[in-house]
């Protein structure tokens, strides 16, 4: 069974944004919300790097584990997904993630911050696939069309692949063997725990030490 | 990417609770307890964030969502895709737009585009907004005492015709300015061109102007063409590539993905630039130079070239004029110490740099703004011409002079588009001009000649950077009868030209000001926003027309490497908006000239049955004329076919492998993607378009080519044609020959290849005049180049610095420099305006003292252009709340300014601007810069209450352009926006 | 050959004779650097390309030098959360760290803590029994508690009972609830409760401030207190020692449970809440607030289970005292000895509230 995950490769991602604008657009996600991001390191500097990051459907994801309300559920692709009719907005899931994945649509005084929304993974949500009402809630339903993630599909250096965890990690193998260089793959030794054998010819991730 | 597919059913919940019975009684319950949906969010999210959308504008925000998300189950439902191509740079991305009863529901990547693999940027991904459009003008308005109103389109057309004719009467046709746009699509850029002919003016331009004028008319003087020698996804096979004035990671982020694929398999890449940029980060070397000394740099290049021995001397022999006496100056003038004075770059640096070029060939070198906006932007680029002809890297897939272009169609509207000095196809303003366009549109030229005042029909217009001028301009001093006196904006910012302060003058002395655009919502707020009262014409009328997106219209547009693509119309029109073709036809049924503007294209019902031209039937009238550029070839049916069978052209070369369209059967095997132009003859000889300009290792027929034979045969006694034994593949001429005309035809006996009627077509005219195509099929037949077979011209003698000179800017922090390197004399009358040079130069000799950092501006990803459009689409808006400027931290700390802080930006010319400092390394400390595409605050005020209702964008924030300064190139008239200077203060109000 | 090429302008392939064939690379032209294991990016791309070390050791540090991102908001440019280790967590990131403290100490433990304190109450109960009743009724009651110090009380113990019940469904539901009840139904029932939570919090606050300050005076601890506590409060048998108003066992709810806990409580969930002006309520803080939050209330519930105890099955009477104010000269005698001789004594009003028209005679007064 396919195992889903995000690899962006920072020697790729030029900070365009085309993958924030895609998820917006596909999922219409409204204004302040942002399931994607795109964040530079030594911005303006010799060594200036840029990471799309959205959730990385965490294999043991921390989100899940403090959910008061156990709100999310793992499809068989490994795509973490929640119940927005079950969560009750506590944010437990946002202090636990540690890439900031969770969102919600308002500021959290009183403690209301309304139903949590995050990347889906293009995946939806526990409603019927395709219905009006997933839609409504989580936007599109991509992978049950067939299709992969928006932002990952429409990344402009193809920087973000998304997909089966072990053809993207080909791709990104093929292209760091092309480059010779290390293959460091941003978070997934916080995401997905320590590489396998499949997922990568060296095991070098950023996490590790 | 496709990576891998999704198994049929995906897992539900897999929650441990979520058995049975009891997954049914929560399903139950669920459906009785309201959820946070989306629509709920954007409540919440309009009162959580402060800088988010207004309240007022939510509203708008919820029916869109209403709009966007009808509903997704199985009920009958029409779904179309439709194929378009993105709308905001020159790359050309191509999406497929997925269209639910007429509703623009979703956007899909298009896998099979060669040019973008489907891939986007922010903008391109963002682009079903333009199906909601909630920020857009929706009808047409009126400025009525200070305050937009709703008229009727009828009422408008009337008023704005009638004013016109006015005018004419008054003042003559010459009084009246179109700014024409790189955002049309081929057909309405030349159907502009036509309309302003047949009104009788010349005074007409478009963004080509302030973008890449100096590229166009610097390289065409060079080689040929003022185009990208090569494409985006030829840079695949570069082994070297310098990015010198070009921030494509910004500008063309999807021409990232050639570069960044190509740089994994070894290309080296080098950034050029007075800004670490985004491109710079990726790169392998960055050079930071000080804004506006490109030519030094340069030629310390070529200098280290030729002391070396690098150069590609056969290449130079064969094909180069005139490198001897460019040599010998670059050696005498440009040695390392001079260099680095002038540019800041060590010999070490320029050194390695030259060394990595020559030693990784094929190199390309690109170029965009950087190069272009300056006083000496005609030099610039002719001086990067001359260091890939030194190294023999034009004509060679991998190398070439990638020449990145701005708007989605800002080639093909310089191509045939409205431009003063040329008709379509640069065939320029002489009579035989006329007469060859008389003959395409079926129209009298006597008749022409008769709209024209007297004199002015072959006398090139005013540029869209001296508009201003046209208007403020002492009469006696401008080269018309009268001044500008009514001014079209029709698909252009005013935010983008120079000179902010005296545009709003020269906006407020205007009689007549219409702007036709689906967002006119930056120039209406300018026009309506108080001035000088002594300043305002009392009898100013403005008109604000909606004019259709590229979406909801159909018709090719032109990518920055030459490859034409077919859009299919989206949706229609939205709200009361209507096509710019049926409003050009419309205008012309008022203004009286209908019938000829339309005689040679068809008319079709458009919305609400109105009718309007047929793009089809106006590209066909295109490739009729247009035998100069080679967009002959390219009609609609090729042009569509291609658009249906992306997936048959090879990423690297563009090349179709194989493949019939299923529609016409046509067969595109052998033709590269988009039929890049040239794409001589007319369709039925199937040339395959170019790819790569002047490539002689391949047949004319396979897209092969050499240098243009444009300027003479010989000069001074020296040789203009290629060298013996110096090409194209398999040419019958092996020599170099000089371009076709029907007695060459008839000096080599090939004149009997014509057929009878050809024959009496071609007789007396030329490969350019000849609208039979006998001439180019015959030559092309033999092998040989239609427009001769040349060299190179490294000395363009009749510019005025006929071998590139460094000029200091005119506003120079280094009067050091000016004295070393001062800039051209002023100008009596250039493009029918006094220019000024030098006494602009002198009296700002010393400015450095009050006004000590350059000042530059650019791009940012999310935003494009004067940025109404893009400011208006919440997804891409929401990226950038506030305009500001990038100041180095030494700069600032000077100023006692911290990162965030409030400041102002003060230039010469008064303005003011109040904006957030962005404390960053990117720029060095004598250097600020500036993002270009925000307007909507003036000079510290917010420029709101002047908008039309409900047509504001989201983000608004002070436009650079308020205060750059005077300063135009010695060629083109282009606008000095690169290179001038500034002060910071922190805010203290 | 090419030299051989007809044009005139073939000399400009030869190359100028002032100019050596190979000129060697300039003065100042240097090789790259060593690599260094300290490097900055920028260094190492030069020193060793591709390499990119230091940038991921950037990523790992982007909790504390945050990247930029284009988007505002306080933490949009970190990638990873800072890393720390929490106590009783591991070294690793702080969403993770966080978890483990919550999931693996604060729930298990806290859970716990509850439990056992519920089960000593309950075995307490069932082998003990009620104290009290070994002084008869005198019939004589005696004002304990006046009508503000009542309301004060209720509104404060019920809001307390709110807070701990939500609390409680947050923090056990999932365990114990949400299997019965399916997960909407649940994740209705707790939206609910958790809205409360986060509501009655902030009057809880207010109303334990004015019980703070109502029972401030008689909670002061004095000598007796030792007597009573070294006798155990005579909870494990023997007579009850004499005491107060309050006896120390009080005061030790009131010290340690009304004013430790409570303001500890308080404060780290009006954090919670970022119903505090001026904070960044950034994800840290919200971590540290939710653990001290967790902690508290932990031994907070514990704590108050036992006066709740005290105040309803575990003492005759006592509740009485709070429903109605008054206590009979008995229970006051028995339990709260030398409040009661001060009163008899005159030291202390009997009655501090006008005389309302409830049966039996304040007794003090004869
Ligand atoms: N996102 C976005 N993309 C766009 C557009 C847009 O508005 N937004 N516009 C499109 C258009 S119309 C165009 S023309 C292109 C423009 O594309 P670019 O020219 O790549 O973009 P700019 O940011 O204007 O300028 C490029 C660089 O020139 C540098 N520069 C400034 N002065 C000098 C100099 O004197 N010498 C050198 N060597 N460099 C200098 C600047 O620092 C800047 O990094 O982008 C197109 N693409
Ligand atoms: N300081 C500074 N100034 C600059 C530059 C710089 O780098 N620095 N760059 C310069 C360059 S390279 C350029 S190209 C210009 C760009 O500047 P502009 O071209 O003036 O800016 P845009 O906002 O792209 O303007 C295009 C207009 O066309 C409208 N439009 C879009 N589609 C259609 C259509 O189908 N029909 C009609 N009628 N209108 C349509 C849009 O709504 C928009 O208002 O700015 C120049 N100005
Ligand atoms: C000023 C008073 C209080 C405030 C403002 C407050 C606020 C909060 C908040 C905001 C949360 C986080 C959950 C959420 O966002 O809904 C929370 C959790 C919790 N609170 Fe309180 N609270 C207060 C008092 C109490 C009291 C008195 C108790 C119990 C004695 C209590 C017990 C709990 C428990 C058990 C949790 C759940 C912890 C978990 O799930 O890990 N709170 N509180
Ligand atoms: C259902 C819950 C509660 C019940 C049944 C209860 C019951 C009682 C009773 C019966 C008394 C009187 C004891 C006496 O006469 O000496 C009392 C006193 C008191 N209670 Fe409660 N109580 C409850 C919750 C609380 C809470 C949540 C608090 C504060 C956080 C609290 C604070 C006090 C204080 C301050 C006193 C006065 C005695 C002292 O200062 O130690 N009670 N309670
Ligand atoms: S990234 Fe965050 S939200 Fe996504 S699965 Fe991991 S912990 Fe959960
Ligand atoms: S906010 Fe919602 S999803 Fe997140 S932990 Fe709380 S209940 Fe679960
Ligand atoms: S996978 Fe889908 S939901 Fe997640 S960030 Fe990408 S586009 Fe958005
Ligand atoms: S679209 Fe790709 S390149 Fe652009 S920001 Fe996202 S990940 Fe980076
Ligand atoms: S703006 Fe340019 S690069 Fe971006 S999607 Fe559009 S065409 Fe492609
Ligand atoms: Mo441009």
């Amino acid at each position: 069974m396919a195992r889903m995950k995000f690899i962006c490769d920072a020697d790729r991602c030029i900070e365009c944004n085309g993958c924030v604008t895609a998820c917006k657009a596909e999922h219409n996600v409204p204004w302040g919300v942002n399931r994607r991001r795109v964040v530079t390191l030594n911005d303006g500097a010799a060594g200036e790097k840029s990471i799309s990051v959205a959730c990385m459907h965490c294999s043991d994801a921390p989100c899940m584990a403090v959910c008061p309300v156990d709100c999310f559920y793992r499809t068989d692709e490994g795509v973490v997904l929640h119940d927005k009719d079950v969560c009750i907005g506590c944010g437990y899931c946002s202090y636990a993630c540690p890439f900031g994945a969770p969102q919600f649509p308002s500021n959290g005084e009183f403690g209301l911050r309304g139903k949590m929304d995050k990347c889906t993974f293009c995946a939806g949500g526990p409603e019927a696939n395709g219905s009006d009402a997933e839609n409504a809630k989580y936007g599109r339903n991509r992978l049950s069309e067939g299709k992969l993630p928006a932002c990952a599909e429409m990344c402009s250096t193809k920087a973000l692949l998304g997909g089966d965890g072990d053809v993207v990690a080909d791709i990104f193998r093929t292209r760091v063997l092309n480059r010779g260089k290390g293959s460091e793959v941003w978070g997934w030794g916080t995401a997905y725990g320590k590489p396998t054998q499949t997922s990568l010819a060296t095991p070098t991730t950023g996490e590790k030490k | 990417m496709l990576l891998t597919r999704k198994p049929g059913h995906s897992g539900g919940h897999a929650g441990a609770s979520d058995s049975g019975l009891v997954a049914s009684l929560a399903r139950g319950v669920s459906r009785a307890i309201p959820t946070m949906d989306r629509r709920a969010f954007l409540r919440r999210s309009g009162l959580g964030v402060g800088t988010g959308i207004a309240v007022s504008q939510l509203a708008l925000v919820q029916k869109k969502a209403q709009a966007a998300d009808a509903p997704a189950s199985g009920k009958a439902r029409k779904v179309e895709i439709k194929r378009t191509v993105c709308g905001h740079c020159s790359v050309g991305c191509a999406v497929d737009a997925v269209v639910e009863n007429g509703v623009w529901v979703r956007q899909e990547p298009v896998f099979d585009s060669p040019i973008n693999l489907g891939a986007h940027c922010a903008k391109g991904a963002a682009l079903r907004e333009h199906g909601h459009g909630e920020y857009r003008l929706r009808t047409p308005m009126k400025l009525v005492n200070g305050k937009y109103e709703k008229i009727s389109w009828d009422q408008a057309l009337n008023e704005i015709s009638a004013k016109m004719l006015e005018l004419k009467k008054q003042s003559g046709p010459d009084s009246i300015f179109i700014v024409g746009s790189s955002k049309h699509s081929n057909e309405q850029a030349y159907l502009l061109r036509k309309w302003v002919s047949l009104w009788g003016s010349n005074n007409c331009d478009h963004q080509a102007r302030i973008c890449h004028s100096t590229t166009v008319a610097g390289v065409a003087n060079t080689w040929g063409y003022g185009a990208m020698t090569n494409s985006y996804n030829d840079m695949r096979n570069s082994k070297a590539a310098m990015y010198i004035g070009s921030n494509a990671a910004e500008a063309h982020p999807v021409s990232m993905l050639h570069m960044l694929h190509a740089k994994e398999t070894g290309c080296k890449m080098i950034v050029v630039d007075p800004r670490f940029t985004r491109t710079a980060a990726k790169a392998d070397d960055y050079v930071r130079i000080r804004s506006g000394s490109d030519i030094p740099f340069l030629f310390g290049l070529v200098y280290h070239i030729f002391k070396n021995g690098w150069e590609d001397k056969k290449f130079i022999a064969d094909r180069v004029y005139g490198m001897d006496k460019v040599r010998d100056d670059i050696m005498a003038k440009w040695t390392p110490d001079k260099v680095f004075e002038a540019c800041g770059v060590d010999e070490a640096t320029c050194y390695k740099t030259a060394k990595t070029l020559a030693d990784n060939r094929p190199s390309t070198v690109v170029w965009c703004m950087g190069q272009t906006q300056h006083t000496t932007g005609n030099a610039v680029v002719r001086a990067s011409c001359i260091l890939q002809l030194a190294l023999g890297n034009i004509g060679v897939s991998g190398g070439g002079a990638n020449i990145f272009r701005g708007h989605d169609n800002v080639q093909g509207a310089t191509d045939v588009g409205p431009n003063p000095d040329s008709l379509p196809g640069y065939y320029g303003l002489a009579e035989g001009a006329w007469k060859h366009f008389a003959k395409v549109w079926d129209v009298d030229f006597e008749w022409i000649k008769k709209q024209y005042a007297p004199g002015m029909l072959t006398k090139p217009g005013m540029t869209v950077s001296r508009w201003i001028d046209g208007v403020l301009e002492k009469n006696e001093l401008i080269d018309q009868d009268s001044n500008l006196r009514g001014l079209f904006f029709w698909g252009h910012a005013p935010n983008s030209q120079t000179r902010g302060l005296e545009m709003k003058k020269a906006m407020d002395k205007l009689d007549l000001l219409v702007v036709i655009d689906p967002y006119p919502s930056a120039t209406a707020a300018m026009a309506a926003m108080p001035g000088k009262d002594s300043e305002l014409n009392p009898n100013r009328a403005t008109y604000l027309l909606p004019a259709a997106t590229q979406f909801e219209t159909s018709g090719s547009c032109t990518a920055s490497n030459r490859s034409l693509q077919w859009r299919e119309k989206v949706i229609e029109p939205l709200w009361d908006s209507r096509t710019d073709q049926m409003i050009m036809y419309q205008l012309a049924q008022k203004l009286g000239f209908d019938k000829e503007f339309t005689k040679s294209h068809k008319l079709v019902a458009g919305k609400g049955g109105m009718m309007e031209p047929e793009p089809e039937s106006v590209l066909r009238e295109i490739n009729k004329g247009m035998w100069t550029i080679g967009y002959t070839g390219q009609s609609p049916e090729r042009l569509k076919a291609h658009m249906r069978n992306m997936n048959v052209f090879d990423v690297k070369t563009l090349r179709a492998k194989g493949g019939v369209d299923k529609e016409t059967g046509y067969k595109l095997d052998g033709d590269y993607f988009g039929l890049p132009w040239p794409c001589y003859g007319n369709p039925e000889l199937k040339h395959p378009g170019s790819p790569n300009l002047y490539d002689t290792s391949r047949h004319v027929m396979e897209g092969g080519g050499n240098f243009r034979a444009n300027f003479g045969v010989e000069r001074e006694g020296v040789n203009l044609l290629a060298a013996d034994g110096s090409c194209s593949k398999g040419a019958e001429i092996t020599t170099g020959y000089p371009e076709f005309d029907h007695i060459l035809l008839k000096k080599l006996g090939w004149w009997n290849d014509l057929s009878e009627a050809e024959k009496a077509a071609a007789e007396g005219k030329n490969w350019k005049t000849d609208l039979s195509g006998g001439i180019q099929r015959v030559s092309l037949a033999h092998g040989c180049h239609p427009f001769g077979n040349a060299r190179a011209r490294a000395v363009v003698w009749n510019f005025p610095d006929p071998i590139p000179q460094h000029r200091e800017a005119l506003y120079s922090t280094r009067p050091d420099l000016i004295a070393k390197y001062p800039t051209h004399d002023d100008k009596k009358a250039f493009w029918r305006l006094p220019t000024l040079f030098k006494s602009v130069q002198e009296k700002n000799k010393d400015i450095g003292k009050t006004f000590p950092l350059i000042m530059s501006s650019g791009r940012l990803v999310e935003f494009e252009g004067g940025g109404e459009e893009t400011r208006s689409n919440p997804w891409l808006a929401e990226l950038q709340q506030e305009m500001f400027v990038e100041i180095n931290p030494a700069t600032a700390n000077d100023r006692g300014i911290r990162n965030g802080e409030n400041v102002w930006v003060t230039t010469p010319t008064g303005a003011r601007l109040t904006v957030k400092a962005l404390l960053t390394e990117r720029v060095d400390r004598e250097t600020v810069w500036l993002p270009f595409h925000f307007s909507g605050r003036w000079q510290g005020t917010d420029m709101l209450p002047y908008y039309p209702n409900g047509a504001a964008p989201v983000i608004r924030g002070e436009a650079v352009n308020t205060a750059t300064t005077y300063g135009y190139d010695s060629v083109t008239m282009m606008q000095e926006t690169k290179t001038t200077v500034c002060q910071v203060q922190k805010a203290t109000a | 050959v090419p030299e051989a090429a007809g044009s005139a302008s073939a000399s400009t392939a030869t190359a100028p004779a002032a100019t050596p064939a190979l000129a060697g690379p300039p003065a100042g032209f240097v090789a790259p650097p060593e690599p260094k294991p300290d490097e900055t990016n920028a260094q190492r791309a030069k020193s060793q390309p591709g390499n990119n070390a230091p940038f991921w050791r950037a990523v790992r540090e982007s909790g504390v030098n945050k990247g930029t991102s284009s988007l505002p908001g306080a933490e949009q440019g970190v990638l990873v959360q800072p890393f720390v280790q929490y106590p009783g967590s591991r070294y690793t990131n702080a969403g993770d760290a966080w978890r483990q403290v919550r999931n693996e100490w604060i729930i298990p433990y806290g859970g716990a803590l509850i439990v056992i304190t519920v089960l000593a109450i309950a075995l307490y109960f069932f082998t003990r029994g009620p104290l009290g009743g070994h002084e008869p009724d005198t019939g004589r009651q005696i004002e304990r508690f006046t009508y503000f110090e009542r309301a004060a009380h209720w509104s404060n113990a019920i809001a307390f009972c709110v807070l701990a019940i939500s609390g409680l469904v947050m923090a056990f539901g999932k365990f114990i609830l949400l299997p019965l009840t399916g997960t909407t139904l649940f994740g209705w029932l707790t939206y609910a409760l958790k809205t409360a939570h986060n509501l009655l919090g902030p009057l809880f606050a207010v109303s334990l401030l004015i019980v703070f300050f109502t029972f401030l005076k008689d909670n002061f601890p004095n000598a007796s207190d030792m007597q009573w506590l070294r006798k155990g409060g005579g909870l494990f048998g023997g007579k009850e020692p004499p005491s107060g108003r309050f006896n120390a066992g009080e005061k030790l709810i009131f010290w340690g449970g009304v004013f430790f806990l409570g303001v500890i409580v308080v404060v780290s969930g009006l954090v919670l809440d970022k119903v505090i002006p001026g904070m960044a309520y950034q994800r840290g803080d919200m971590q540290i607030a939710h653990m001290v939050h967790g902690v508290a209330t932990a031994l907070m519930m514990a704590m108050f289970l036992g006066h709740i105890y005290l105040g309803t099955l575990g003492m005759k009477d006592a509740f009485k005292a709070m429903k109605t104010g008054h206590v009979d000269e008995g229970w006051a005698k028995e339990h709260h000895e030398l409040w009661y001789e001060d009163i008899r004594a005159g030291r202390i009003p009997a009655r501090r509230t006008a005389p309302d028209d409830r049966p039996g005679q304040p007794a003090a007064q004869v």
